[in-house]
């Protein structure tokens, strides 16, 4: 398991798409916490900075490259199939089971990296600028701790969603395209206008788990539940479909 | 000792059967060369045999386990499949590097087993550079990474120029004398004839023949092309004297299983003239079509279905 999770990473490591998409995620950091900071109190942006609200909303920023980290998890999955290389993984490794597994680890290991990244460079931008503001933030304080430990806890789950998704649509840009629809169109509106809907999506989940706050959304603990079990019912059903599928 | 064992294997897509009840057996330390049309069901047998499409009826062994059983696999078996199963963007070395940790094997064996293929001067290229030639021979590399007792191919030879054919035949020779097994699948005969020890033809996913590639030939002799005027009393004499022949065009004959000498004189005794006579060379490759076009094949007049 630890070799197969090895050269998982070793793939990620010897090809482009990888680094690029992962500093896509980080390049959304600064952009988000700058329109979190510029745009708070004002009509349409989130509540006032002073407030611990305000604090969160622009915390939340920190997990702004989940969706990226969605991606990777499908194209480590999906694109195996793209390129046909899931011949050669599967004749080193015939048990498939250990193979997706180790795919859901890394990609989750990828998801918490970026997501720890995502955190530092959250921190680095707001607090200084923050400051300038005469705000004060408890970097320990459960406004800041909470929604970073959940923007990380979000993203390393989005991981292995990621992995799940790109086992049950083999296509890569079907995969891709369809997730991207999902969590931009489908979810947002959903989220933003039927809140009884969007806040049992695995979108809706975890934006309560990221501790965005906003009307209608679950607490944090429930997103947290439900998404987890977003998780790990992407997860087993991945594992389920790749089992007894033919690779021709 | 059987290295490949396969039963009564068979695989339906939806309404097509492309492999239908196949069973054959590859010995070890043999060269066995998988024959067949395209569409014949080659590809989606060596598939199953490694554990890749799941088969609709019947079993394979290698070494007595199914492939997903096998305790070590890369060490038992190397297998090529297709040419284009790599990411583009990677480096040759690279693939390599990535099988060599899933299987825990050191990452020095990727640059070995480059040098073995005569890749060692582009492991740096990524593979989108790669001519289908050099991605045939990154295949093989990758094969080779676990040193298997036993390889097996699906038409390595697509993409080689004369050279890289060659160079593949010396080279599969080279590992079957060292008491190891190849298992290679091709749609022309005349491209391992030169190496292959047995033969297995199939035809329309089934099994047409098994057998050794000297009674293959052994079992087609030479006919004997005859032009004459005569051609139906030519014919006719040597059908008496227990000789076969067909007339083909009215001043032209072929004689099987015949030498010259029989019809020269089955000729005199007929009256017949004879301007040009000539022996039929037995043409593996003929025979081999004759086998696996569908009207002439035995196995599917008067078969199960």
């Amino acid at each position: 398991m630890k070799n197969l999770i090895r050269a998982e990473l070793l793939k990620l490591r010897t090809t482009r798409m990888a680094y690029g998409l992962a500093l896509a995620a980080l390049a959304f950091v600064p952009i988000s916490v700058i329109g979190a900071i510029v745009s708070a109190g004002k009509s349409g942006g989130g509540p006032a900075l002073g407030t611990g609200e305000g604090i969160r909303g622009v915390m939340s920023a920190g997990s702004s490259g989940a969706l990226t980290v969605l991606i990777i998890g499908i194209l480590i999955m999906a694109g195996e199939f793209r390129h046909g290389t899931v011949t050669s993984t599967f004749l080193v490794s015939p048990n498939r089971g250990r193979v997706v597994a180790a795919k859901i680890a890394t990609s989750a290991l990828v998801g918490a990296a970026i997501a720890l990244a995502s955190s530092a460079l959250t921190l680095a931008v707001a607090l200084p600028w923050l400051a300038t503001k005469h705000i004060h933030v408890d970097v320990f304080g459960h406004n800041v701790g909470f929604v970073l430990l959940g923007g990380i806890a979000t993203m390393t789950i989005y991981g292995a969603v990621g992995v799940g998704v790109g086992s049950l649509i083999r296509n890569q840009m079907a995969a891709v395209g369809i997730a991207l629809g999902w969590v931009l169109v489908a979810e947002s509106l959903l989220i933003g206008f039927a809140h009884e809907i969007g806040r049992w999506t695995p979108g809706g989940a975890a934006a309560a788990l990221e501790g965005v706050s906003r009307d209608g959304l679950l607490p944090m603990w429930g997103g947290a539940v439900l998404f987890v079990a977003y998780g790990v019912a992407f997860a087993v059903a991945g594992t389920r479909f790749t089992l007894r599928r033919d690779i021709s | 000792m059987t290295s490949i064992q396969i039963n009564g294997l068979t695989k339906r897509f939806g309404t097509v059967v492309a492999v239908d009840n196949l069973s054959f057996e590859v010995a070890e330390g043999s060269i066995t060369g998988f024959l067949g049309p395209n569409g014949a069901g080659k590809t989606t047998t060596l598939r199953m045999l490694l554990g890749l499409i799941e088969p609709t009826a019947g079993s394979s062994t290698i070494a007595g386990r199914p492939y997903r059983e096998l305790v070590d696999p890369f060490h038992q078996v190397g297998a090529v499949l297709e040419s284009t199963s790599f990411h583009p963007g990677r480096r040759a070395r690279d693939h390599l590097r990535v099988l060599c940790t899933a299987a825990g094997l050191p990452p020095t064996r990727a640059d070995e087993v480059l040098h073995e293929v005569g890749l060692a001067d582009v492991g740096d290229r990524r593979v989108k550079g790669f001519s289908l030639g050099m991605r045939q021979r990154l295949g093989l590399a990758a094969a080779l990474l676990g040193e298997p007792e036993l390889l097996i191919l699906d038409e390595p030879a697509n993409g080689l120029d004369p050279e890289g054919v060659h160079w593949l035949r010396n080279f599969l020779r080279g590992y079957a004398d060292r008491g190891r097994s190849v298992l290679v699948s091709s749609h022309l005969l005349a491209e391992i004839a030169q190496t292959v020890d047995d033969v297995v033809i199939v035809a329309k996913g089934r099994l047409v023949t098994q057998s050794s590639l000297a009674d293959l030939a052994g079992r087609k002799k030479p006919g004997v092309w005859v032009r004459t005027p005569q051609a139906e009393a030519l014919r006719q004499a040597l059908g008496a004297k227990g000789i076969a022949a067909e007339v083909q065009t009215p001043d032209t004959l072929v004689a099987f299983e015949a030498t010259t000498e029989a019809v020269g004189i089955a000729a005199a005794g007929a009256g017949a003239v004879i301007f040009e006579m000539t022996t039929q060379h037995f043409d593996l490759e003929e025979f081999f079509l004759e086998l696996t076009t569908p009207t002439l094949n035995p196995t599917t007049e008067g078969g199960s279905r």
